[in-house]
Parts: C-alpha cells; structure tokens; sequence
C-alpha cells in the first residue's frame, strides 16, 4: 500500500496497486465500522474502481464514523469549515493515518512549492490552534506547509480578523522570501483588498512571496472576482518571481491535495482516485460531467477513504500539457440548490 | 361597495350572510380563470402546484365553505334566519419562507368573505401567493373580483422584524399564522383588537396508516404521488407509512412495491440535489439498520424497519413500518395533523372511536391528504371570517 507513496504524486500511476490499496482498505473498514458494513453488506470485491464501495460526504455531517480495528487510536475530530449555511463534517482522526497524510500533503506541497525553508504567514489566528480535541480544515490546510516553514506567524488578530501588519513587517525585514497560506476568501478580503500600509507595502514589494491558497471560490464567485483578478491583485502587492498556487482539497481526504495546473485543470497524485458519477444512476462518467468521487489509501480510522461528493467535475482523458502524468480533472462548481417548497414547518 | 344578502339553508336552521359581491358571479369569475389557467402552466409554479390550483378553482369546491359552514344557497330568502353574518374586518394573513401553495389557498378561501387582506409573504424565498393574484388580475374579466384582488389585497414581503408585523396585528380582526409554533406564538403576542381572532396554522406532520389487504398498486401509486408533491416538507405529506397489524415481512413487501411503482406515479426526475440528497439519506438510513432502497433514478428514499429506528428526515425520505393499532396511535406525534388512511372499511365504528384517542385533526383517505379546506388543523378557520349576529324573532 505504502509503494504508492515511495514514487513522486505526478509520476506515471499504478492503476492494479491503487486498485488493490483501495480493496485492503475496504475490506479494513469493513471489518472494523459495523455501520459502514450495513451500507455495504453485499459488498465482496471490486474489479474496478466504480465497484468500490463509497460514502456520500453528507453523511459526515450528520454522524461520526470510526473504524475500530486493533492499532488505530483516534486522537481529535477534525471539523470543516463550514462557511456556507450547512453544517460541519467532522472527521475522526488517527496517528496512523494522520502520519500517511502528513506524508502525502508534504510530497504535493513540495511539488508545487520546492522544498526551501522560509517563513511561513498564516492568514488565520493564532486562537484556531487553541480548540482541544478539535481541529478545523482552515488551520489543517496551513499546518500541512510547516514542514517547509523556518519559522511561522499566524498574522490575522482575533477580534477584526484583519491582518497584522505590524507583526509582518520584522519578518520582512529579515527575509526575502515568503510563502503565505490563506483560505481563498481570507487571502482576498484580508490581503488583496486589505490596506496595506505604505512600510510593509515597500517592504512587501522587495520580497518574493508564493501564496498558496484553498478553500473554493464560492465566496469570490458571488463578488464576481475571477481568478485572474484574484491572482493579479495578490501579485501587485509583492515583489518579482512571486507565485500564486491554487489547490482544491476537502477535509473528508485529509492529506490528499489536488493543485491546479497552468492549464487548468486539477492532478490527482497516484496514492488517489477520482471518479465521475451520474447524478441520478450513479453510473460511472468518463468524460461527461457529473458528481466528483475521490479515493485514497491513506485513511484507515474512519470510512472516508472513498467520497461521493456534492461538487460537480469532468474528468480530462489525455496527457496534460502541464507534464504531470495521472488524472486529472476539470471543477465544475457545486450542485445546484434549488428552493424547496412546502408548508409551514419547512 | 354595494352589498348582497345571501341564505344558507340545511334541514334545521336558515343564515343570512352580507356579502359585498354577488355569490354567483365570484364563483363564474373564478371559474372563469380556472379555464384559462388549465391551458398553460404559470411560470413560477410547478405542474403539481398550477394543477392543484386548477382542482381547487372547481366550482363544487369553491362553494363547499359555504355548504360545510351555512348549508346549500338558496334564493329567494326563507322566512327566517337564525343568523345573520358579516365580514368580521381586515384580514392579516402571515405566510412563513418556502410556503407552497397555503398562501393562494388561504386567499381564495377568503375572497369569498369580501374581507379585505394585508398578506406578508417571507422575506427569503419565492412568493407563490403574489404571482397567483398578479396572474388573476391580469386574467379575470372586468368585475367586482379583479377589483377586489386590485383594491383590497395587499401583499407584502418583509422579514419577522419589521415593524409592518406589528401595524398588521394592530389593525387585522382576524389574523392567520402559518409557520413554527414559535413564530406563531410571536404573532399573536403582539398587540391586537381584544374582539379580534387568532388562527393558528403551527408545526404539524402527517402520516399514512395502510391495511395489506387494501392495498392496489392503483393507490399506492396515489399514496407515492401524494408524498412526492412536497416530500417531507409538507405538513400533509405522509412523513412515515404505518402497515397496520402488519409484520416486517409486509413492511418490506410494501417497500418493494413502492419502489417498483415509483417510476410510473413520478415521471420527472428529481432535481440533482434532491438525487444526492437521496443518496446521502439511503446510506444514513442503511447504518441505522433500515431495510432501505433508492427509487429508480434517486428518486426517493423507501425504507422499512421498525418502530423506534431513528426515523429517516430526508427531504424524499418515506419510511415504512408496521406497527398494531395501539402501536400506530402510542407512536403518533403529538402534532400529527392528518392521518391518510388506506383500509378495507374506513367506515367501521372503530376507526372513530380509534381517532377520537388521537390527537389528529383528519382522518382521510390517501389521496385527499393535502386538500385544502374551510376546516384546518381541528376547526372551521373560514367560519371565523365572519362576525355572527343572533337573530329571534
């Protein structure tokens, strides 16, 4: 199982290990969470990828899943975001699988970003660190960029979720370069559009940054902010040979960070799946459009190994110009919701 | 505005009622919509809703407030009423966000008291009620109705903070509520006339009680397409089918055939959200060990299990349980409003003495469960329209 992860995320995929990884761990959960093995009762093996079993990402809304298996501890409940009006999934962690992920979003990270050390800018605060027992996405996602951090300042303060400019402005003084995570939305309101003062604005222009951001753009979407936009405005506040990456991730595959290429289209790294279904058969879709399904061999405490989710995607056939070797897909946006009527007690 | 007596009359006892329009002509007015609407379906409606609509405009239903409340129109006046009736005033009419069709229902069960209307609509969704009465305007021919729906109808949209909320309880005599008992109780508390009237329509759920015996594929396509119209998020759909005096054999029997007949009572396809959702709400109802299947295309959720599994709460999520009688009524919510029933004699004298236990507030055959009426939630509300004057001679 853990082949996989010996060889670079974007090199040429092992589709029969991958689909062997997914069969063990299938049959690990299983065997060790009684309520998964009532939605897959039937379930004996799989000679492709679309016969594996799956959860829609809804019911992590609604109910922690664990699998209880000898040598799984599960440490804390990992919670999203949840920045729209649904609730939060939330994610029963383990060491085991968090030490596989921490080692997949480390191989992704440092494809995308090098592996030099520098200072890392949190665009969050220090108080998300602070919640026992619980961890959400947003502080997830930065944390997976320490291992690349030679120091790390969590620069947006607790009350006016503004940056700090003032706390930045040391850092800059005694580096040249930067990388700065940022959920897509917090990047813009609080950096792209924030006001940045004149010393740090100067400071800012002599220092190379690599942004690095998640999250969706829903939020931007509805301002009418496209990524052009988003990437030109970032850029204008910081020095030559800065960079902006985009990555699309969801906290039900922890670890598994899907980049945007130059071509625009999203990678899957060769210890994941992706898969396109029908919306109303379920039927597997090779080039149509349809509800993403993500897969991987990393998640052994819980059944989030396999993900029916609710955004739509198309899956790209062909290599891609951006020479990376494996899936890849096109993000569509969100399934549409639509207004439900009713009565009363709607 | 020119006024008309008008006489009811049954075996026992003649009313008069004061009505500012003639009976006769409101009745052919809106027959005469009815006609236009059956040929094209208004946009902002769906088919379901825009043919209930039509059902409702029947002239036999339009007359029946009057039959169930006063008796059968007579002309001529009778010797002499033990009543005489009269719009009891403005009518504040509360609709909650997402309301289907209640709003256009409730006004044209009023239109028929002459009462003028002030109508909040949500503030968060699309207002049913206003597209219905800006269709009628443009629609009905030149008369009393259009102008009463032109002058006397005033439909607004505000949120449950506006001070419009407390100006409307101010001035209505007769105020109706629908949504959560919450905002229903916030309504009624604020300032209002003492001789004023509170009508509550608050959280209410439905269900379907079924005989295997009585069972066709006929009405269990009735009971799939009564469910389906609004899901869960009716307070008249069937939130749970109880197999009476049944076994899980005949509560997984049941399942199969509604999953069977599904394609054949809905033929659209869910929206792709719904489908998901039905997807999501199957795998849940699985780990809580229903015996659950989608319908054909997602279409629904139908599970059969037992009585006290964590029911289903999906939008398109129908459970099916048997239950014995005394299970069925000990396992009715305390806000059960309607039980839809299918049986081989709904008229046996037990079913009454079986209600009167319960606190439903119908007790109707399946495919009647959402009719809208002059009686609603245990009591004649359109009776209430009205301010009655005790005649002796």
């Amino acid at each position: 199982m853990t082949n996989l992860l010996a060889s670079p995320p974007f090199a040429p995929r092992d589709d029969a290990g991958f689909l062997n990884g997914m069969d063990e761990i299938c049959r690990w959960h299983l065997a060790g969470c009684p309520e998964y093995r009532r939605v897959w009762p039937d379930w004996s093996g799989a000679t492709r990828l679309a016969d594996l079993p799956f959860l829609h990402v809804g019911v992590f809304k609604r109910q922690l899943w664990k699998t209880a298996v000898p040598g799984i501890t599960h440490q804390r409940t990992l919670r999203s975001s949840s920045t729209t009006q649904t609730s939060a999934s939330m994610i029963a962690l383990d060491g085991r699988s968090s030490a596989l992920q921490g080692e997949s979003s480390a191989a992704i990270l440092k494809e995308l970003v090098g592996d030099a050390m520098r200072p890392l800018v949190i665009l969050d605060s220090a108080q998300s660190l602070r919640q026992r027992g619980e961890i959400s996405a947003r502080i997830t996602a930065a944390m997976s960029l320490r291992f690349l951090a030679s120091e790390i300042h969590f620069v947006l303060n607790d009350v006016e979720a503004e940056v700090g400019w003032d706390h930045l402005l040391p850092v800059l003084a005694r580096h040249q370069r930067l990388l700065v995570y940022g959920f897509t939305w917090i990047l813009w309101r609080a950096w792209a559009t924030g006001q940045i003062p004149q010393p740090v604005r100067a400071a800012l222009a002599q220092t190379e940054v690599h942004f690095v951001h998640s999250g969706g753009w829903k939020k931007l979407e509805a301002a009418r902010v496209d990524r052009i936009q988003f990437d030109a405005a970032l850029l204008a506040t910081v020095g030559p040979a800065s960079r902006v990456t985009d990555y699309y991730g969801l906290v039900e595959q922890v670890g598994v960070i899907f980049p945007l290429c130059e071509a625009g289209y999203y990678h899957v790294p060769r210890w994941a799946g992706v898969l396109v279904r029908d919306p109303w058969t379920l039927e597997p879709l090779a080039d149509q459009p349809g509800l993403l399904q993500f897969m991987n061999i990393l998640s052994w405490g819980a059944p989030y190994h396999s993900v029916l989710t609710e955004d739509l995607g198309r899956l790209l056939p062909g290599d891609c110009a951006c020479k990376r070797c494996g899936q890849q897909f096109e993000l569509l946006g969100r399934v549409p919701k639509a207004e439900t009527r009713g009565c009363a007690n709607v | 505005m020119s006024e008309k007596i008008h006489f009811f009359a049954t075996p026992h006892r003649c009313t008069a009622a004061i009505l500012p329009f003639d009976l006769e002509e409101r009745l052919k007015h809106w027959a005469s919509l009815r006609f236009k609407m059956v040929k094209h379906v208004h946009e902002n409606f769906t088919r379901d809703e825009w043919a209930y609509l039509v059902a409702f405009l029947d002239e036999a239903n339009l007359r029946k407030p009057f039959q169930e409340s006063f008796g059968e129109s007579v002309t001529g006046g009778p010797a002499q009423p033990a009543a005489l009736l009269r719009p009891r005033g403005l009518i504040g009419i509360w609709l909650p966000n997402n309301v289907s069709l209640l709003g256009s229902l409730t006004l044209l069960l009023a239109s028929f008291s002459g009462n003028p209307l002030r109508v909040k609509a949500g503030s968060g969704a699309g207002d049913l009620t206003a597209a219905f009465v800006d269709y009628a305007i443009q629609n009905l021919p030149d008369g009393k109705l259009a102008d009463y729906l032109r002058q006397c109808v005033r439909i607004e949209r505000f949120d449950r903070q506006d001070p419009r909320n407390h100006q409307m309880a101010a001035e209505a005599m007769v105020r109706v509520v629908f949504g959560s008992d919450q905002a229903v109780s916030a309504i009624h508390a604020l300032p209002h006339p003492p001789n004023s009237m509170g009508i509550s329509f608050g959280n209410h759920r439905s269900e379907a009680w079924v005989e295997k015996d009585a069972l066709t594929d006929e009405r269990l396509t009735n009971l799939i397409r009564v469910f389906a119209m609004y899901g869960q998020a009716g307070c008249t759909s069937p939130r749970r089918v109880v197999v009476l005096d049944g076994s899980d054999e005949d509560a997984l029997a049941l399942q199969k055939s509604l999953v069977r007949l599904w394609p054949k009572a809905v033929r659209a396809d869910v929206p792709m959200h719904k489908a998901s959702q039905n997807i999501m709400e199957l795998q849940l109802a699985l780990a809580q060990g229903w015996h659950a299947t989608s319908a054909p295309r997602s279409g629904a959720l139908v599970a059969a299990g037992r009585i006290g599994l964590p029911e289903p709460t999906g939008l398109m999520s129908l459970p099916v349980v048997s239950a014995s009688l005394n299970e069925a009524v000990a396992t009715l919510a305390t806000n059960i409003q309607t039980i839809g029933h299918c049986l081989r004699d709904p008229h046996d004298p037990q079913w009454l003495g079986l209600i009167a236990r319960t606190p439903a507030k119908r007790f109707v055959p399946i495919e009647a469960m959402h009719h809208f009426g002059p009686v609603w939630d245990g009591g004649n509300f359109w009776r209430q329209f009205f301010e009655e004057v005790e005649l002796q001679s």
